[in-house]
C-alpha cells in the first residue's frame, strides 16, 4: 500500500521534475522553471528535502529506532546511492558514444566531461569508481553520497548532542566558506561542482528543522508566521536580483567574499538564505494544494497532477536516475531536431511520462513484495 | 610550433595582453583562469592542453612562476560560465583568462544574438577588471560544417573578437586542418581521437603563441630569449 500524497513527496516531486528541464541547456521551457526567478534552485529543494527525509527515516513511527540501525540503514543507502551513480554514468556514457556513432559526430565523445573516458580511459575509469570524475549534469548522485556517508554521524550526534548538530554543522560550513575548502576533482583537474562540505549545511537544516518540537525546527513553527512576512521581501528581491541582473560584483565585496555572493559550489549565505526564505514563505502552500485537489472532480486534473508530482517523490531515486538520463538522451533529440520548438514539447511531455512510467513500475514492483519497512512510510504532511 | 599546426597558425588573432604583460614585468606570478567546455582535458601524453601551454609559456616567456587554474565546467552555456566566471575571477584573481565558448550553445542551439550578448558583456566586464582575455573557439567536426547555427555561431564570436580586440583562437580551423576532405566515416574512429588529440596539442601551441605575441605587442621589454630563438617567435 503506497502512502497517501504528503508535502516532501509533492515538492521532491516538483523538484524532480525541474531538475529534469533545468538539465536540458537551452531548452524553451528552461526559461519557466525556479531558476530564473530565485537565487536558489531545485537541487537546493532537492537535498533540503533529503535531510528532512533522514529525520524521518531516523524518528521511525513512534519512538527513535536504535541508533546503530539507524547507521547501518544510513551506510547501506549510501551504497544505493553509489551504485546508483556508478549505473547511471556508465549508460551516460553509452548513450553518448551510441549518438557520435549514430549521428556520425565525434564532438560528443567529448560533450560534458566525457572525453577522458574515452581518450584516457586508465585514469578516467579510477576517478569514475572514486566519485572524483562526474559527467557534467551527473554531479548531484556523487554529493548526496557524500552526504548520505556522512549522515550517519549527524544521526549519532543528534541522538547524543541534539542541540549541538547545528552549530557544528554550520562551523563547518563557515570554515568551508572562510578557507575555500573544497574537493579536487582527478584526473581532470578542478573541484566538485557541488562542494559537500558546504552543501551539508542545507542537508543538516532539513534534518534539524523535520523535529517538530524542539531545537530550530520547533522555534520555526512557533514562529512561522513571522518568519513568512520577513521571508516574503527576501524572495521579492531575490527575483529582482534574478531578473534585472542585480547581482553583486564579487571583485567588489568584503573579503572573505564567499560570504557576500551567491554561488552554487559553495552553497554561499545568499542563497542559503534565499532558500530558507522561499521555503518558509511557500510552506503555507501545501495544505490548499492538498484542499484543492480534494475539490476537484475526482479523477480531476489537479488531483492528477499532485498525484503524480507525489508519485514521482515517494521513488525519487529511480526517478532521480531516469530523469538524469533522460536529460541527457533529450539534449541528443534537441541537436538532431536544432532545437525546435515541437521537439522541445516533445521531449518535455515524454520525459515526464517515461518518469511517471517509472515511478508506478517501482510501486507495482514494491506492491508484488511483503509489507514495506516502516523506514519507507513516511507520515502525511 | 609542429608541422602539423603550422597550416592553422595565422588564423590565431593577435591584440594586446597588457595585464599579463603587467604581470610579467612585475616578476608577479602568471595567473591564468581557465573556463569552459574543455577543463584540462588529459591526453594519451599524460599531459592535459592546460599543462601543455604551462610548459611552453615558461618556455617562451622564461617566468619562473605560472599558475594555471582549472574551472571549467563541462557543457556549461556561455551565460551561466559568464556568471561564474565572475566569482572565479573574485576569487583566483588571474592576469588572464582562457575561455573556450560557443561549443555548448551551438549544440543547444541558444540564439547567436543571445550568445553575443553573453559574451561582450562578459568581455567588457572583464576589461573593467584589468583582466585579460582569450577565446578559445568552437571546436571541429566535419559534420557541423553543415550546419548553419553552428556556422553561425562560430561566425560571430569571430567578429565579437575583432570588435573587442581580443584573441580568439580558431580551434576550429586548427582541427579542421587535421580532418582531410572526404575522410568521413560512420564511426568515430580511433583516429578521430589522434585527430582531436592533435587539435588540442595545436590548441596549446596556438594558446601560447598568441599569449606569447599578446605580450610582446605592447612594445614591453621581451624577456630574455633563447639561442636561435628571434621576438616574437614561438616555441617548436
Amino acid at each position: 500500500m503506497t502512502r497517501e500524497p504528503n508535502a516532501v513527496d509533492f515538492w521532491r516531486g516538483f523538484a524532480l521534475i525541474t531538475i529534469f528541464i533545468d538539465h536540458i541547456p537551452g531548452l524553451f521551457y528552461a526559461s519557466f522553471t525556479l531558476a530564473n526567478v530565485s537565487i536558489s534552485d531545485a537541487a537546493d529543494l532537492f537535498v533540503f528535502l533529503a535531510g528532512w527525509s533522514l529525520r524521518l527515516m531516523a524518528e521511525g513511527r513512534g519512538e527513535p529506532r536504535p541508533i546503530r540501525d539507524v547507521m547501518l540503514r544510513l551506510f547501506g543507502r549510501a551504497l544505493e546511492l553509489y551504485a546508483a551513480q556508478i549505473m547511471i554514468t556508465m549508460l551516460a556514457i553509452a548513450i553518448l558514444a551510441l549518438s557520435a556513432t549514430e549521428l556520425d559526430n565525434p564532438l560528443l565523445l567529448q560533450w560534458h566531461n566525457a572525453a577522458a573516458v574515452f581518450t584516457d580511459p586508465v585514469p578516467a575509469h579510477i576517478g569514475l569508481a572514486v566519485l572524483t570524475h562526474q559527467l557534467g549534469y551527473f554531479d548531484i548522485l556523487p554529493l548526496y553520497v557524500v552526504l548520505m556517508l556522512m549522515a550517519p554521524f549527524f544521526a549519532l550526534i543528534d541522538r547524543v548532542a541534539p542541540r549541538m548538530l547545528l552549530p557544528l554543522s554550520l562551523a563547518l560550513y563557515v570554515c568551508v566558506l572562510a578557507f575555500r575548502l573544497t574537493l579536487p576533482t582527478w584526473p581532470v583537474a578542478g573541484t566538485w561542482f557541488f562542494n559537500p562540505l558546504a552543501w551539508q549545511a542545507i542537508f543538516v537544516l532539513g534534518f534539524t528543522l523535520a523535529e517538530p518540537r524542539r531545537g530550530a525546527g520547533g522555534f520555526v513553527r512557533r514562529y512561522i508566521g513571522w518568519l513568512r512576512l520577513i521571508g516574503v521581501p527576501i524572495v521579492i528581491a531575490g527575483a529582482v536580483i534574478h531578473i534585472f541582473d542585480l547581482w553583486p560584483d564579487p571583485t567588489r565585496v568584503p573579503h572573505p567574499i564567499l560570504f557576500f555572493i551567491a554561488d552554487k559550489t559553495f552553497m554561499t549565505p545568499m542563497r542559503l538564505v534565499q532558500f530558507l526564505a522561499l521555503i518558509a514563505v511557500f510552506s503555507f502552500a501545501w495544505p490548499y494544494i492538498r484542499r484543492a485537489g480534494e475539490m476537484a472532480y475526482v479523477g480531476g486534473p489537479v488531483s492528477r497532477a499532485i498525484r503524480l508530482l507525489a508519485m514521482l517523490g515517494r521513488n525519487s531515486l529511480y526517478v532521480f536516475c531516469i530523469g538524469s538520463l533522460l536529460s541527457l538522451s533529450a539534449q541528443v533529440v534537441r541537436l538532431y531536431y536544432r532545437g525546435s520548438a515541437a521537439s522541445d514539447t516533445a521531449v518535455v511531455l515524454l520525459g515526464i511520462l517515461i518518469m511517471a512510467f517509472t515511478a508506478w513500475l517501482a510501486e507495482l514492483r514494491q506492491r508484488g513484495r511483503p509489507a514495506p519497512s516502516s523506514a519507507r512510510r513516511l507520515p502525511a504532511h | 610550433m609542429s608541422r602539423a599546426c603550422q597550416a592553422g597558425a595565422s588564423q590565431t588573432g593577435e591584440a594586446p595582453l597588457p595585464n599579463v604583460a603587467a604581470a610579467l614585468a612585475a616578476k608577479r606570478t602568471l595567473r591564468i583562469l581557465v573556463m569552459g567546455a574543455a577543463p584540462g582535458r588529459t591526453g594519451r601524453t599524460g599531459r592535459s592542453y592546460t599543462a601543455q601551454i604551462e610548459a611552453m609559456l615558461h618556455s617562451a616567456l622564461k617566468v619562473t612562476s605560472i599558475e594555471i587554474i582549472n574551472r571549467g565546467v563541462s557543457g556549461e552555456l556561455a551565460a551561466n560560465a559568464a556568471i561564474r566566471m565572475k566569482t572565479e575571477v573574485a576569487l583566483e584573481q588571474p592576469n588572464l583568462v582562457l575561455w573556450q565558448v560557443g561549443t555548448n550553445d551551438a549544440l543547444a542551439y541558444v540564439p547567436a544574438a543571445e550568445f553575443a550578448a553573453t559574451v561582450k558583456d562578459q568581455i567588457a566586464w572583464l576589461k573593467t577588471h584589468k583582466v585579460d582575455v582569450v577565446l578559445v573557439g568552437l571546436q571541429f567536426a566535419p559534420q557541423m560544417l553543415r550546419d548553419a547555427h553552428y556556422v553561425d555561431i562560430r561566425d560571430t564570436l569571430r567578429r565579437l573578437a575583432a570588435e573587442e580586440n581580443v584573441i580568439v583562437v580558431r580551434f576550429f580551423e586548427a582541427m579542421q586542418i587535421l580532418n582531410p576532405p572526404g575522410d568521413d566515416t560512420a564511426m568515430p574512429a580511433a583516429d578521430e581521437f589522434e585527430r582531436s588529440e592533435e587539435g588540442y596539442n595545436c590548441l596549446s601551441q596556438y594558446v601560447a603563441r598568441a599569449i606569447t605575441l599578446g605580450v610582446f605587442a605592447k612594445g614591453l621589454r621581451a624577456p630574455a630569449q633563447t639561442p636561435g630563438q628571434t621576438p616574437g617567435q614561438t616555441p617548436k
